[in-house]
């Protein structure tokens, strides 16, 4: 009974981290209507960000996510201006592999730049847990948890509550009707890539405490960030934070029953089930 | 994305390109006798040649039907293994299990069939990547068959046709070039056929083919199941001519699932020498990247692969052929 | 495309454009032709390792480790039996796949005319280049662990290293033998292992060790390498009971499950399984953490200083385990060359065979000299016990070649 409560606490704490990851994902496609498969990569990116923000300015990345915000959303903007913004109204084809091209090109250009080598931050609390009857808290998830859900309700209000998110959520509804009543979708839709990457990159860096970065290690998230936003529904923000947790929950109970080794076999399984049954997440129809 | 330069006469075989693509075959015959049938650039031809057959029999699904697939990995590797198993238990001859794998894929083709039909663009890209990394993790755990992570070796045999083993690269040459002979006649067969005119159909217009009596379910379980067989059917001369291969290099997404794709999107999606032109671009130009710069700029060719993907998407998403097409149109005028 | 223009072009010219054309593919692979002449009484030595891709730092490693024997060797006047004869070395990316890694093997076989080839770290990249220099009858050099390697009856391997079962059963039976000496009898054991070629065969000498001991496994788990979170492994690891952990995987992993094992206060000791467990990279990720966690290995730089330290001083890292094995395979081919007076790879083999090596940078390998048995088997290596000590690795068993007395970590 107790393990199952600790992998409770565990699936949960990872789960919050897989949704603000993969939120950024839903709102690319949501707003944009492109799946981004290089989307994992800039995880990687904001990982290095936070790692030399470490290094070389001795900032936690707690707070060096910030940082791996900003760069990564300019440079999502600037990626979204050259490369994504001329294959809006592409067929399926060339958005699927333009943005494989952009993995390629931002996984090497890692290894290019940086080495093959696994490089990790070492902070004070990455080997501190709390500990509540018998339960053990990792103190390193509990603050990546605590950041992706403070970041994640940012998120909430302002694509609520903001003029711009406001405009936003209008371009993703109707691109035409949001153009007549005049907001200018090509800005939202720069925004919004850029807004899209950088809450990934946010993530990867409040995840760094506890991981190593190297440039493949995207590859570890792809199908993890996919299954997550099928679950919620893809374009959906909010399912993202749904299906977030539920994945989390998933691995750890997996672990509890099947090898490790299966652990993505599992997850694999569940995306292809919910694809093929309720290709629209879990959600749609209950929320947004 | 492509019917701007394959007009609907296209399958039909003008005199002057049956000349031309007997000329080809002749060249292509021929070459070897040239070459140390042990060398090294028979090899890459080899590789080529093989690599020309993928991208066409992933051209059937990709290219006519416009199911965008990156799990092709996954057939190909249950041809190589299929063989391979069949072979180190049983001795069987990797032709016959060359047709075990290839009524295997279909299998997994008409199972994957089930979750994908309704799917469309990204959701049956994503469904086809999970399935081939699904099959990488089956290899990768189920030892005791597949002989885990480590890996499968061709069991050493004396050149054989029969044992479909050789010492030398030149017999593999052969094969192969007959491989991509059959699989672009099955593609060209598809593509002027019903089943050709049923996919385009679907292609323009879903709702309205289904309207006007196209089975959509059918004919594109008909594609999806040829290019699986076809592709399983490629693994296994890729086993016999690799006489070892592992989990992560056969079901590999960069490796073979995505390459195939790239293979035909480079030489012009849905055109029958798409590939073959994509393959000659594609094979030798990483061969040379790696001779040339072995390992100084590591992560350079694969940076080099993924610019090409997308300078060729912006600039040219109708492919190499089309390029080629409009430069020869502006040279010729230009003579004029 | 050639559409129906082309009717005031001859029909030739078009035949020649294409041959040219096809036979363009062979003449782009072949760029470097011109440079196999040079220095006509020079051996050419493949070296085939990962330099890019994620075993790129161990192919650095052993690349670094083997020009710098070739130097030496050319300094001190080359090959004497072939009258001075230089090593020119032939170095190749074999990336981390497979197919690549035959291909470039075969390409400087057919074009540099190689006596042999030195190659390539990984496992699944050593079975793949053993089965073109098998089929071309070149003498293949290698450190990789797996067991496959020496076990398929090829005739030109030849496998420096205790392979990987013995390994896995040595981690296993030292450490227990380790821990009766300080007092501590051990019935259960865990086995975390990544499910690479090189984990899982490893993994199966821990099983038929413990086995063979008569141990509990309480845990036995493989897991995706690569992994993100161990916090599952490690929770299965603290209620599990066991008195020893045997993790094997590369650095990432091994990060990762020694920092959760602190952090869930798992003290039982850590017996890693060479790769991840002794690089400098571990030590400079963990700090503190780091001391007191045991591996295996099949080298260390312990053994020979008066060696190993000339790598240190020219690298600035301590000589890593696969550069002393390519070192001493590096030796041992300079030995077979002089003896073999000749740089014909079928004599070569015959001499790597017959030779006990000695001298030189083949005395480098635990059991101080290398002799090939008939398989291409070195049967002198053994492994021994490393711990990591004040940041450094020191060999700690067998007692008859260990420099420091081992750590045993306090139980709390």
């Amino acid at each position: 009974m107790l393990q199952w409560l600790q992998a409770l606490v565990d699936g949960v704490l990872v789960g919050g981290v897989y949704a603000i990851v993969s939120s950024g994902l839903s709102l690319v496609f949501g707003i944009m209507g492109v799946v981004n498969f290089a989307h994992a990569e800039f995880l990687m990116v904001g990982m290095f960000v936070a790692w030399f923000a470490w290094a070389y300015l001795g900032i936690d990345p707690l707070l060096g996510s910030l940082i791996a915000l900003v760069v990564v959303f300019l440079f999502g903007a600037g990626i979204q201006r050259t490369l994504i913004r001329p294959i809006l109204k592409a067929p399926q084809v060339a958005q699927i592999f333009l943005t494989v091209g952009l993995l390629f090109c931002l996984e090497n250009g890692a290894l290019l730049l940086f080495g093959a080598n696994y490089r990790s931050v070492s902070t004070p609390y990455q080997t501190e847990s709390l500990r509540l009857g018998g339960i053990i808290v990792s103190l390193p998830y509990l603050l990546a948890f605590l950041m992706s859900g403070l970041s994640g309700g940012l998120l909430w209000a302002f694509l609520r509550f903001s003029r711009t998110g406001r405009a936003m959520r209008a371009t993703a509804l109707d691109p035409m009707a949001a153009k007549l009543v005049g907001i200018d979708t090509d800005r939202m839709h720069q925004i919004a890539f850029g807004l899209g990457v950088g809450l990934t990159a946010f993530g990867g860096a409040v995840i760094l405490p506890y991981l190593t970065v190297y440039p493949a290690v995207g590859a570890q998230y792809v199908v993890l960030m996919f299954t997550v936003v099928v679950l919620g529904g893809l374009g959906s923000v909010a399912g993202a934070a749904v299906g977030g947790i539920a994945v989390g929950v998933i691995q750890a109970f997996s672990a509890l029953v099947f090898p490790v080794q299966l652990q993505n076999l599992v997850l694999f399984l569940v995306f292809i089930a919910v694809l093929a049954l309720r290709p629209q997440g879990l959600l749609k129809g209950a929320s947004a | 994305m492509t019917e701007a330069v394959a007009s609907p006469r296209a399958a039909a075989l003008r005199p002057g390109r049956a000349v031309l693509i007997a000329a080809v075959l002749a060249v292509a015959l021929a070459v070897p006798l040239g070459l140390d049938p042990q060398g090294y650039p028979i090899r890459v031809l080899t590789l080529t040649l093989l690599f020309a057959a993928m991208g066409q029999a992933w051209n059937i699904v990709g290219g006519l039907a416009n199911q965008i697939s990156l799990g092709h990995a996954g057939f190909f590797g249950i041809g190589a293994y299929a063989s391979t198993i069949l072979l180190r238990d049983f001795g069987l001859s990797p032709w016959l299990g060359m047709l075990a794998g290839m009524a295997l894929a279909a299998l997994a083709a008409a199972a994957l069939a089930v979750p994908t039909f309704r799917l469309k663009g990204h959701y049956f890209a994503l469904v086809t990547l999970a399935f081939g990394e699904v099959m990488r993790v089956i290899a990768n755990s189920w030892s005791s068959v597949t002989g885990g992570p480590v890996g499968l070796s061709v069991p050493f045999a004396p050149d054989s046709l029969w044992m479909f083993q050789f010492g030398a690269a030149r017999p593999y040459y052969y094969i192969c070039l007959g491989a991509l002979v059959a699989v672009t006649l099955v593609f060209w067969r598809i593509k002027a056929g019903a089943l050709g005119y049923r996919l385009r159909a679907i292609k323009e217009n879903a709702d309205a083919a289904e309207v006007i009596g196209v089975d959509t379910f059918r004919a594109k379980l008909q594609a999806g199941l040829i290019s699986a067989t076809l592709t399983a059917g490629l693994g296994t001369v890729y086993a016999q001519f690799s006489y070892f291969f592992d989990p992560d290099t056969i079901f590999g997404v960069a490796t073979i699932s995505v390459r195939m794709a790239l293979i035909a999107i480079v030489g012009g999606v849905g055109l029958t020498f798409g590939p073959i032109v994509g393959a000659f671009f594609i094979i030798p130009v990483e061969e040379f990247a790696n001779a040339a710069l072995a390992g100084r700029a590591a992560g350079l060719s694969a940076f080099v692969y993924g610019a090409v993907l997308i300078a060729v998407i912006l600039l040219k998403p109708e492919g190499l052929l089309a390029l080629f097409a409009a430069l020869g149109k502006r040279w010729r005028e230009r003579r004029r | 495309m050639s559409s129906g223009a082309s009717d005031y072009r001859s029909k030739t010219f078009r035949l020649g454009r294409r041959a040219a054309l096809a036979a363009g593919g062979a003449a782009l692979a072949m760029p470097f032709v011109s440079r196999a002449g040079f220095a006509a009484d020079a051996v050419n030595v493949g070296v085939v390792q990962p330099l890019s891709g994620a075993n790129a730092q161990f192919g650095i490693n052993s690349r670094n480790a083997i020009e710098m024997v070739a130097e030496e060797i050319n300094a001190a006047g080359g090959i004497k039996s072939l009258g001075g004869a230089r090593i020119n070395l032939i170095v190749a990316d074999s990336t981390s796949t497979p197919t690549t890694a035959a291909t470039v093997a075969q390409r400087m076989i057919s074009q540099q005319s190689v006596v042999a080839v030195l190659g390539a770290f990984a496992s699944s990249l050593s079975l793949a280049i053993s089965e073109v220099t098998e089929r071309r009858g070149i003498p293949l050099l290698t450190m990789s662990f797996t067991d496959q390697l020496t076990e398929r009856g090829f005739k030109n391997v030849f496998q420096i290293v205790s392979k990987g079962s013995v390994l896995g059963r040595a981690q296993v039976e030292d450490s227990v033998a380790l821990a009766r000496e300080n007092g501590e009898e051990v019935r259960k054991i865990a086995i975390l292992y990544e499910d690479t070629a090189y984990g899982t065969s490893q993994a199966e000498g821990l099983r038929a060790a413990a086995k063979g001991l008569g141990l509990e496994i309480a845990v036995d788990e493989g897991y995706p390498h690569g992994i993100t979170d161990v916090t599952p492994l490690v929770n299965k690891l603290r209620i599990s009971g066991a008195q020893l952990v045997f993790p094997v995987s590369y650095l990432n992993d091994s990060i990762l499950i020694v920092r959760t094992m602190r952090q869930q206060g798992v003290t039982i000791p850590t017996v890693g399984g060479a790769a991840g467990y002794v690089i400098p990279d571990f030590v400079q990720a963990l700090g503190d953490l780091a001391d007191g966690v045991l591996s295996i290995a099949p080298a260390n730089y312990d053994q020979a200083p008066e060696y190993t330290e000339r790598f240190r001083k020219r690298f600035g890292y301590f000589m890593v385990h696969e550069a002393i094995e390519h070192a001493a395979l590096m030796g041992c081919l300079v030995g077979a060359l002089e003896a073999a007076k000749s740089k014909d790879p079928a004599a070569v083999r015959e001499a790597l065979l017959a030779t006990t090596f000695d001298s030189g940078w083949a005395t480098v390998m635990t059991g101080g000299t290398v002799k090939f048995d008939a398989t291409g088997h070195n049967a002198n290596a053994f492994p021994v016990m490393v711990q990591w000590q004040k940041r450094e690795l020191a060999t700690v068993f067998p007692a008859k070649v260990a420099k420091a007395k081992a750590v045993w970590p306090k139980r709390g």
